[in-house]
């Protein structure tokens, strides 16, 4: 198979045509944070936390949606870059509630680990105690807005891998909810098959069963992927 | 060298990072023998003198905190978070979501424990709330924050024990910091 020559962070590599700088990082070793981007689903670049430097390109681009091309020359840990990634986890945490000492997802929490991974010890900027309401109707789940970050990993599950469409988002910026139906509560949904995919593959707290206790909660995101792979005709 | 001085201070928490402190067991000899603990909610109600450390539990939460907080970082060469209440309020912010006048509503005279004939606190000794609960960065420089609902004992005693050497901790790494 052809390949094409890029370098990333000095290291020379062969890359498959039409593979993302992601892959190419993941697929080499090299450690990109991502909270948007599950294997299995399609990539949007919503988080921001994969963003890397290429050269003769003025702005950063997002690794999850961005293709490599040949001769690409690509910077993935300066120090511009972590200092890019740290405020972009400060803000995740100071626009929601994130109060891990009382989440379900305390201890297996893809945030909580991101927020680790980056070093933060505290949060510069104001909390802004958004205003966020808790949807407990369905009768085995809960979707607490509070805890999400709007990495639309649940709308994608649903739509591409359960073929629902149950959830959507509305609104814009400090505004934008992720919705069930057209804004309805999640238990009257006709749409939502309550597969359950939407709860593995949220990162956060914000999807939970009503089984699972205080830091007791346990997902499988990488399932998704794997299900997405197995159904593939040409595997 | 001189010993020097540690003060361990509560403001909105709800003592468990004390708790926590308290866990180190016998370590706590280890940091006697390199300074004082000269005030401590455990210990007496002094004015709080000069000191080398501050460690400061709990968000701030009313008059009274916010006096005092301004207070420990004048007194203190260096003032040390102890805590998720005191980095990012914690427990204590949720009741950020909601106007103060329905949270003491609810706290005095509505709740289920209650004997349907709560009255609302209002002796002048007592604080007075903020409408919100903040945490120490939003009013005073932080030289160093310990995170964890409660921290670990061990990175308490990490954290003394290197500024008491005059180091300087290493706790943002992967294996040290703990949210909640």
């Amino acid at each position: 198979m052809a390949t094409i020559d890029i370098q990333i962070d000095d290291r020379h590599l062969k890359a498959t045509p039409g593979a993302t700088i992601l892959d190419i990082c993941r697929d080499n070793g090299i450690d990109i944070p991502t909270m948007c981007h599950l294997e299995g689903l399609s990539d949007v670049g919503a988080c921001r936390l994969c963003l890397v430097e290429i050269e003769g390109v003025r702005k950063l681009q997002s690794s999850c949606t961005t293709k490599a091309t040949p001769d690409m020359v690509i910077q993935t840990q300066t120090d511009r870059l972590k200092n890019y990634r740290r405020i972009t986890t400060e803000l995740f945490f100071a626009e929601r509630n994130h109060f891990c000492a009382v989440c379900v997802a305390n201890g297996n929490c893809e945030l909580q680990d991101l927020g680790y991974k980056v070093g933060m010890d505290h949060v510069r900027y104001p909390y802004l105690s958004a205003d966020c309401d808790l949807d407990a109707t369905h009768p085995q789940m809960v979707m607490d807005h509070n805890r999400c970050i709007l990495c639309t990993r649940c709308v994608r599950v649903c739509a591409e891998v359960e073929g629902a469409h149950n959830w959507d988002v509305m609104n814009r910026g400090f505004n934008a909810r992720i919705i069930s139906g057209f804004n309805t509560p999640w238990g009257e949904s006709t749409d939502c098959t309550s597969c359950g995919k939407c709860m593995h593959a949220c990162p956060t707290g914000a999807i939970w069963p009503k089984s699972a206790t205080m830091g007791k909660l346990e997902k499988n995101p990488a399932m998704i992927g794997e299900l997405v792979k197995k159904r593939r005709m040409d595997r | 060298m001189p010993k020097k001085k540690i003060a361990t201070i509560w403001l909105g928490g709800c003592s468990g990072c004390h708790m926590s402190l308290l866990d180190m067991d016998e370590r706590i000899l280890e940091i006697a023998r390199l300074a004082d603990i000269v005030k401590c909610p455990i210990v007496d109600g002094k004015e709080l003198p000069e000191v080398d450390i501050s460690l400061v539990e709990g968000a701030v939460t009313s008059d009274e905190h916010l006096r005092e907080i301004l207070h420990i970082r004048k007194q203190s060469k260096l003032l040390v978070a102890l805590g998720d209440c005191a980095v990012m309020t914690n427990v204590t912010g949720m009741r950020n979501f909601f106007p103060l006048k329905d949270v003491i509503k609810t706290s005095y005279l509505n709740a289920p424990s209650n004997d349907a004939q709560g009255s609302l606190p209002s002796h002048p000794a007592l604080l007075k709330l903020h409408e919100k609960t903040y945490p120490l960065q939003e009013f005073v420089k932080v030289d160093h924050y310990i995170r964890g609902c409660p921290p670990d004992a061990d990175t308490i005693f990490h954290v003394l024990f290197e500024l008491l050497h005059d180091r300087v901790p290493d706790i943002t790494s992967m294996h040290t910091l703990k949210y909640g």
